[in-house]
């Protein structure tokens, strides 16, 4: 196979040269395609384009036709509203389908070489402030990177066809299975392929193929496939997130080989790269140091000449250059996959009438997700009264959909009365974490508590999101009189000296209905004559029960009723 | 509605984690991904684990259509009941 330079694509075709299929394309067509885009784009003084295009070899087509005419790139992550809104001065024109893509040929230019260090790409992610930012790399960036995949793995490859699991529209994606395979002369599916079945089925078409793809996918890869059919896979490339060492052990079980993990980002492209558990190897031509945060700093020739890359990962870096990565140092995650910046998020929250105070965590369960700790305002909590905790998570789901892909929206929802922060005014990560995994509580919060001539006053805070609020009743959260009941007991049963046994109930009155977030007083009083414990709540004026709750001593009950073990809520 | 379909939904909402959903909610012929309920491609992913590990079945790998018996809880239910008899 013939290496075609990056910046030499367009020079000349070279019919016959696969690059893709359904429909077939080869490098001549590809060439033609790109200079006809380069024609109708100086015809029309475009400048500057925007892609998104969910066919590789039709993003291969626009960003060469583009570079070509002397076009610079925006690559966004996505197309939500947002997005498009804060991108949209930045960009003459929107390429997001392949009709608007063919609507643009005109009389092609002539072929010609690519200016290494005019040609422009950019790329949006998300920055450490929670803004999402802006990455521009020249096209000697990505010939150097491109050029380093293939001194390490080219041979090894051969003339593999380049099936991918993940977006081309990323880092990673754009150049292993896009950028890298047209150098190389090596064929690549048109279609991110999101399901195991599909990355089978499409392998099994080829003699020889490699796989690039994700741990979303390859943790999920199950025993339905057909792994014997699969093993011939040349090379399995990980990347955009942590992969489970225990995917990875199924991989080298399954395959007989380890995924190929490559550990970069948008801002440095790849930095270095492992198989199988252990350090993790920089690329040659990238040279590590770290900062005096633990940081891991990175310059390297697939980043700006000069520029020292700051990074947020802590790392340990053994004598021979090998590291470790260790933790994230700001709070960006990653879920599946995707960068996601909680600080903007929780804007975006606090944004919103209903919210107070927001705090956002990552629960891992069978898939990550996103979980938000809430303090809601007045209009919040009249909401959450009125309509129920489904109508308001959904509706904030639905506000927080304009600034994040859906991937990103909480899944779970802890509505907390204030947040429990320190005298500084911080709520450690940890914490945020473990509130989102705590269960929702069944108690409610004494505020305060006075005994005068043996009767006990309490102050209670009815939680907004006690567990019980959710079956009683989905629309209309009020509180359940035999939770009642058995908050009474447990608190008497703390407070006073109460019989052993429960006898049963007598003169129950509920005459106003509690809801989430009220504030209520409690009094319970003991009669040890007649083993009665007496309660009563009120709101402010208003009664809202009251009742007595006898107690035996001994197997002789007393009471009038016949209920015979105390109500559990 | 049929137990099936009542415990597919159960498995939805327990595999993937959906808060302030009970199988009420869920209707049989509901879309399941993208508009509808919601769902996106991981969680396709692990509905498709989830159901071959509960009901014993296996998703032919080779057939190009299996993931559109995953568009409701109908179809889901109607592959399941398929499989198992096979």
């Amino acid at each position: 196979m013939n290496w075609i330079k990056l910046e030499q694509l367009l020079l000349k075709g070279h019919s016959g040269r696969a690059v893709s299929f359904d429909p077939a394309l080869d490098h001549d067509t590809l060439r033609g395609q790109a200079l006809s885009l380069a024609g109708g784009l100086q015809q029309r003084g475009v400048q500057r384009i925007a892609l998104h295009l969910e066919d590789a070899a039709e993003l291969a087509v626009a960003l060469l036709g583009a570079w070509r005419a002397g076009v610079s790139v925006l690559l966004p992550a996505d197309l939500q509203a947002q997005t498009r809104q804060r991108w949209d001065p930045q960009v003459d024109l929107w390429i997001t389908q392949s009709s608007e893509l063919q609507a643009l040929y005109a009389n092609p230019l002539p072929g010609a070489g690519l200016d290494l260090d005019a040609c422009r790409l950019s790329l949006c992610t998300s920055g450490s402030s929670g803004e999402p930012k802006r990455i521009d790399k020249t096209l000697r960036q990505m010939a150097n990177e491109v050029e380093a995949l293939e001194q390490l793995w080219g041979n090894e490859l051969g003339e593999a066809c380049i099936i991918a699991s993940v977006a081309a529209q990323h880092i990673y994606g754009l150049l292993f299975r896009v950028l890298w395979p047209l150098c190389a002369g090596r064929s690549f599916v048109r279609q991110q392929l999101a399901f195991p079945e599909d990355m089978q089925r499409v392998s099994r078409e080829h003699p020889a193929f490699a796989w690039i793809a994700s741990p979303a996918l390859l943790k999920r890869m199950g025993d339905n496939l057909d792994w014997p059919a699969l093993s011939p896979v040349r090379r399995v490339f990980s990347s955009g997130g942590a992969l489970p060492a225990e995917a990875a052990q199924a991989l080298h079980q399954r395959l007989g080989q380890w995924p190929t993990e490559i550990f970069g980002s948008s801002e440095t492209g790849g930095i270095a790269w492992r198989q199988g558990p252990g350090l993790w190897q920089p690329f040659a031509d990238v040279q590590l140091s770290q900062g005096e945060d633990g940081a891991l700093c990175i310059a390297s020739a697939y980043l700006p000449p000069g520029h020292v890359e700051h990074s947020a990962d802590a790392v340990r870096i053994e004598a021979d250059g090998r590291f470790e990565l260790l933790a994230r140092l700001d709070r960006i995650v990653k879920l599946e996959e995707k960068r996601i910046s909680l600080p903007m998020l929780e804007q975006a929250l606090e944004a919103h009438d209903w919210v107070l105070e927001a705090r956002l965590g990552v629960v891992r369960e069978n898939r990550a997700s996103l979980g938000a700790l809430l303090v809601l305002s007045d209009s919040g909590l009249f909401a959450l009264r009125e309509h129920g905790r489904r109508t308001l998570t959904q509706t904030l789901r639905q506000h927080l959909s304009q600034h994040c892909e859906a991937l990103a929206l909480p899944r779970r929802w802890r509505l907390l009365r204030q947040l429990p922060l320190t005298s500084q005014g911080k709520l450690a990560q940890a914490q945020v974490d473990a509130l989102l995994l705590a269960p929702r509580p069944k108690q409610p919060e004494v505020l305060s508590q006075n005994q005068l001539d043996g009767v006990w006053t309490l102050r209670l805070a009815v939680p907004p999101d006690l567990a019980f609020f959710s079956g009683h009743f989905p629309t209309t959260p009020v509180l359940p009189g035999v939770v009642q009941i058995d908050w009474a007991i447990s608190l008497g049963q703390q407070l006073l000296d109460l019989p052993p046994r429960f006898g049963g109930m007598e003169v129950l009155k509920f005459q106003q209905l509690v809801r989430p977030g009220d504030e209520i007083e409690l009094t319970l009083g003991f009669d040890p004559q007649r083993s009665k414990l007496h309660f009563a709540y009120r709101h402010g004026d208003a009664a809202c029960s009251s009742g007595r709750i006898v107690w035996a001593a001994n197997d002789n009950l007393g009471g009038s009723s016949d209920i015979k073990e105390p109500p559990h809520a | 509605m049929s137990d099936l379909n009542r415990d597919i939904k159960q498995l939805i909402i327990d595999a993937l984690g959906l808060e302030d959903i009970s199988v009420s909610d869920i209707g049989d012929e509901q879309t399941l991904f993208g508009e509808g309920l919601g769902l996106d491609s991981v969680d396709a992913l692990e509905l498709g684990l989830a159901i071959q590990k509960t009901y014993g079945i296996k998703i032919d790998a080779d057939a190009k259509d299996t993931r559109n018996h995953f568009s409701n809880v109908a179809s889901l239910a109607a592959f399941v009941t398929a499989k198992q008899a096979a």
